[in-house]
């Protein structure tokens, strides 16, 4: 597990950098690039620090110390993350309910052992609920990331097929894709989790499953249109293979199509999680869960609020960023709308 | 305006109903039978228990539970024959009737042929019945409905020791299967043919027999349930469900205080008084008289009891608080505002409301796998320490506060309270905390901080739990952090009942968290958890721990089928100190039930067990009209605001308009 997590870092920064240096050498995405960030300054920042929060929480080892006073002796012997190295959530943590910043607990007014640290309140085993928050933002952003991964190339391969190869192939995908569509998605996301059990690859490929089916419609249509294109026709005609049309001249033609479907695929992929959690096939750790468990504490009387307050404002951010760069992504993107500006 | 709002009343029931005597209840789902020998739910024995009377029934205020006779005159001592068999002798009470119904007119005319010992006693000469007396046939018929495969009673193995109970059941299938006629018969007379079970024995049609092959004194308390209560077979031969007629199961006749004579599943059941009920002296005085100056007088007080449908909890909670339903469970979502520091907020106070507590005979405990090679018996006395020390780190009070609102008795051993054998000065000394006590004992048993040996990190350890949602799971993850606290690594596998049953069956597990609720007030239903012979891997048996020890089971065998003197409660005292020492299960609470009694509703003391009592409450009508008029004071404001508001925004319109046309 450690090595999993670490690996993924490591690919996820190695990816990061390739796409900026492929941006940088291309003058189209260059200029584009440039656009979005004067466009759109600080959902970048906001982006990249939810970023650095998910990587602080993936690197990760074992061994050192605990935090001082730790009620969890087991803690020691398992990895632990940056970010739970800063916090020491074994140590940082009262017995029950309190409020944001609160001296005492919350029923019973008992003092607390950290008064006034805890920013956002603790739940009710005692966790300090901003720690809770920040941890949430890996499950996040794994789940949109990893889903959208999944997504991303099997629509890519079946929707250029349809549309490049039309006739029985168009035949073929198009069934596919109309018989999932046909299927309430939500059931059928419970159904394959179901299957393949619950936990976080099992919950990414099913929400995979279910929703590569639009990316596929829209590629298919896009690549009917392209392929009709007088420079695809005249490279036909010249004897170039199929496969190096797809690739030179059909792949390029629908990359911002994937960028935009994947920032706006991301956010989608989050809120379905929400609701998988809501309905207690979510993800552990994630906000859902969060929301989901504090769903009775709610209806409390006196009202407990902290824990689904943080944990959908968090969400809320995150989606909101998120919609707004793809929403960006399209003005700088699409040749549409770019010739307005 | 005004009068019109102040005319609108949000009252839900007729208003001459205010005056009367009708107990107001709520209902989520209705129950799927009605026919006493199947219905086993509480909701269910809500409606049957009122409706059907057994021979026995339950005190209704001693504590422990007290058996005392209902339809019979006395509760009968087993007497046992050199033969090895039980006897108990049953007399019943004579003059007992069904309440009116019209199948006892229809099948008058049948009954006099074939059934001419009968004694039809008609109401008045010259018109047809539209009841009859209770014999003991019967009761008869009603052991024979629970034999009755068909009838597919859940508890029909609980009377397996009657004699012959078994080889009637197998004579009436087989004979079924050969002869498609007698099938098509109705039961009774399908019963009579097979020849009834030996271990029934009438003696006259007011005296009867149960005998046994082997001891069974829990029988006593199943006879105090609505599952033996005489039934008509005229009814069940009636009712079967064809030609416009209502099936058995949803059309009860029984002997007992109340009729039901509506019944909707949908919307609404309505319980009346039935007329018929006892005609024989009131019980003797005193019996109620804990309850008041009514002792001695005619039950029920009651006339009428409305159930009505809520499908949600919150708004039936709502209608309980405007005085619509006349007594409430409390929802967990309002029990800070009702509950404050164990008792009733100020709020409810002043309104009169009482709390009612009591404990259920039941228990919740986390148990170990006795088979696993860690945790159980084969680990000898390194397990046994692992044992004591993960049950020393549990803190009940702390769970408690957390999870039940307080509302849970910590127990010490599987009896609950209310049960003979338990014993309130019972303090076990490994339910108390103690992690240096627990840390110590790791150490004695290999694991120093936790650790073992073999792989150098923390022991690991698999928790199963029947409970998938996110709350169950904050409370398995309490159990989890205690047992982190001592260095021990237990990782949760949630799964949903059908894989958690499946597993336990397997004996894949090592730790598991479940309860049981008592079917009747006898401790022996609770020992028998930890008995080897119901081991769960070996016999599928409720021992899910599969706890075998043979000083136990000396004990538990001997225990079993004692009345309830002296020496049992020596035996049950002993078997309490080997699961002391031995830890097959860290014992959690015993769950406690709070309910809301409106201030109008008098007698009432909760039961514990599924065991309706409504031929006792009573009901203050005329404090019951003005306190619902006092908590329903209309709120008046928002219609003026909204009639405001309407003509903020329709003024302005009708000025453009004229101006416009100008």
């Amino acid at each position: 597990m450690v090595w999993l997590s670490n690996g993924a870092v490591v690919v996820v920064l190695a990816l990061a950098s390739l796409a900026g240096i492929a941006v940088r050498r291309n003058p189209l995405w260059h200029d584009a690039m440039r656009r979005l960030a004067r466009r759109r300054p600080i959902t970048l920042m906001a982006l990249s620090v939810f970023g650095l929060i998910a990587l602080l929480d993936s690197v990760c080892w074992v061994g050192g110390e605990t935090g001082p006073g730790s009620g969890d002796a087991v803690a020691a012997y398992e990895a632990r993350s940056l970010l739970d190295r800063w916090f020491e959530p074994e140590s940082f943590r009262e017995r029950s309910y309190s409020a944001p910043f609160a001296a005492e607990e919350f029923y019973g007014a008992a003092p607390l052992e950290h008064p006034g640290e805890h920013w956002l309140g603790t739940d009710v085993l005692g966790r300090d609920v901003f720690f809770l928050t920040l941890k949430g933002f890996r499950v996040a952003l794994l789940i949109g990331g990893f889903t959208s991964l999944i997504v991303i190339p099997i629509a890519l391969a079946f929707g250029i097929a349809a549309g490049y190869f039309g006739g029985r192939v168009d035949d073929a995908v198009f069934f596919l894709i109309s018989t999932l569509a046909s299927i309430p998605s939500l059931l059928l996301l419970i159904a394959l989790i179901m299957v393949l059990g619950r936990g976080t690859t099992q919950v990414c490929i099913a929400l995979g499953i279910t929703s590569w089916v639009s990316l596929a419609r829209l590629v298919r249509a896009e690549t009917f249109r392209l392929r009709e294109l007088d420079y695809v026709e005249a490279a036909r005609a010249l004897g170039v293979s199929e496969f190096q049309i797809i690739l030179r001249h059909i792949l390029p033609n629908l990359a911002h199509l994937v960028v935009i479907t994947f920032v706006l695929l991301f956010s989608s992929m989050v809120l379905a999680e929400t609701i998988l959690a809501y309905l207690g096939v979510g993800v552990d750790g994630s906000w859902g869960q969060m929301i989901d468990r504090a769903k009775d504490e709610f209806s409390r009387d006196p009202v407990v609020w902290w824990n689904l307050s943080a944990a959908s404002a968090a969400l809320f951010a995150l989606l909101l960023s998120v919609n707004l760069l793809g929403d960006a992504l399209r003005d700088v993107l699409d040749p549409r709308t770019l010739r307005e500006l | 305006m005004l009068q019109v709002v102040s005319a609108c009343s949000n009252d839900p029931y007729p208003s001459d109903d205010q005056t009367r005597k009708v107990l107001y209840r709520a209902f989520p789902e209705a129950p799927k039978t009605l026919d006493p020998a199947v219905a086993y739910t509480t909701s269910a024995h809500a409606i049957t228990g009122n409706i059907y009377e057994g021979l026995l029934e339950y005190d209704y205020v001693a504590r422990p539970y007290q058996l005392v006779p209902a339809l019979a005159t006395g509760v009968p001592e087993a007497v046992s024959a050199p033969d090895g068999t039980i006897r108990y002798h049953f007399e019943l009470r004579p003059g007992v009737r069904y309440a009116d119904d019209a199948c006892f007119e229809l099948s008058e005319s049948e009954s006099s042929k074939s059934e001419s010992s009968h004694s039809e006693i008609p109401d008045s000469p010259g018109s047809t019945p539209t009841t009859r007396s209770v014999t003991t046939r019967d009761l008869e018929f009603s052991f024979q409905r629970l034999a009755d495969p068909a009838v597919a009673s859940p508890i029909a193995q609980n009377f397996a020791k009657i004699r012959g109970f078994r080889q009637f059941s197998a004579n009436l299938e087989q004979r079924r299967e050969r002869d498609a006629s007698f099938a098509a018969r109705p039961p009774h007379e399908q019963y009579a043919l097979v020849g009834g079970i030996e271990g029934v024995h009438l003696l006259n049609e007011l005296e009867l027999d149960l005998v046994l092959d082997a001891p069974y004194p829990q029988l006593l308390y199943w006879l105090a349930m609505p599952f033996t209560a005489p039934v008509p077979w005229e009814a069940v031969a009636y009712y079967d469900g064809e030609e416009g007629r209502p099936h058995f199961r949803d059309h009860p006749v029984g002997t007992g205080p109340f009729v039901l004579t509506r019944y909707n599943k949908q919307a609404l059941m309505v319980l009346e008084q039935n007329p018929r009920w006892r005609e024989w002296p009131q019980p003797a005085p005193g019996h109620i008289a804990p309850l008041g100056p009514r002792a001695g007088s005619r039950l029920p007080f009651i006339e009428r009891v409305e159930y009505r449908r809520e499908k949600e909890a919150i708004p039936a909670f709502g209608k309980f608080l405007q005085g619509y339903y006349d007594g409430s469970a409390i929802i967990e979502e309002s029990f800070d505002r009702v509950i404050q520091e164990d008792q009733l907020s100020s709020d409810m106070a002043e309104r009169g409301m009482r709390l009612e507590k009591s404990v259920e005979p039941g228990i919740y405990y986390l148990g170990f796998n006795m088979d696993d090679p860690v945790v159980g018996a084969p680990a000898g006395e390194r397990g046994r320490k692992l044992r004591q020390a993960m049950s020393l780190v549990i803190d009940i009070d702390e769970l408690s506060r957390l999870f039940l609102n307080g509302r849970g008795v910590p127990a010490n051993s599987p009896v609950p309270p209310g049960l003979f054998g338990y014993d309130p000065e019972y303090r076990n000394p490994y339910r108390e905390v103690d992690v240096e006590r627990a840390k110590q004992l790791l150490i004695e048993a290999g694991y120093p901080g936790g650790i073992d040996a073999e792989t150098g990190r923390p022991l690991k350890l698999g928790f199963d739990t029947p409970d998938t949602t996110s709350t169950a799971q904050l409370r398995s993850q309490f159990h989890i952090d205690a047992w982190r606290s001592i260095g021990i690594d237990v990782e949760l596998r949630a799964t949903t009942y059908n894989q958690f049953q499946e597993k336990m069956r397997n004996g894949a597990f090592q730790l598991f968290r479940w309860g049981w609720i008592a079917d009747y007030p006898d401790p022996e239903n609770f020992l028998f958890l930890l008995e080897s012979s119901n081991g769960r891997t070996r016999s599928g048996g409720p021992n899910t721990a599969n706890f075998s020890n043979a000083e136990y089971d000396a004990l538990f065998a001997e225990m079993k089928d004692r009345p309830n003197d002296e020496r049992r409660g020596e035996l049950i005292r002993e078997m309490q100190s080997i699961l002391e020492r031995e830890r097959p299960w860290i014992e959690l609470y015993h769950p406690e039930d709070y309910s809301l009694v409106s201030p109008w509703l008098e007698n009432v003391k909760p039961f514990g067990m599924s065991y309706p009592m409504l031929k006792y409450y009573d009901i203050d009508p005329d404090e019951r009209a003005r306190l619902r008029a006092e908590w329903n004071q209309p709120i008046v404001w928002p219609a003026y605001a909204l009639a405001g508001l309407s003509v903020l925004i329709v003024v302005p319109g009708i000025f453009t308009f004229f101006r416009e046309r100008v």
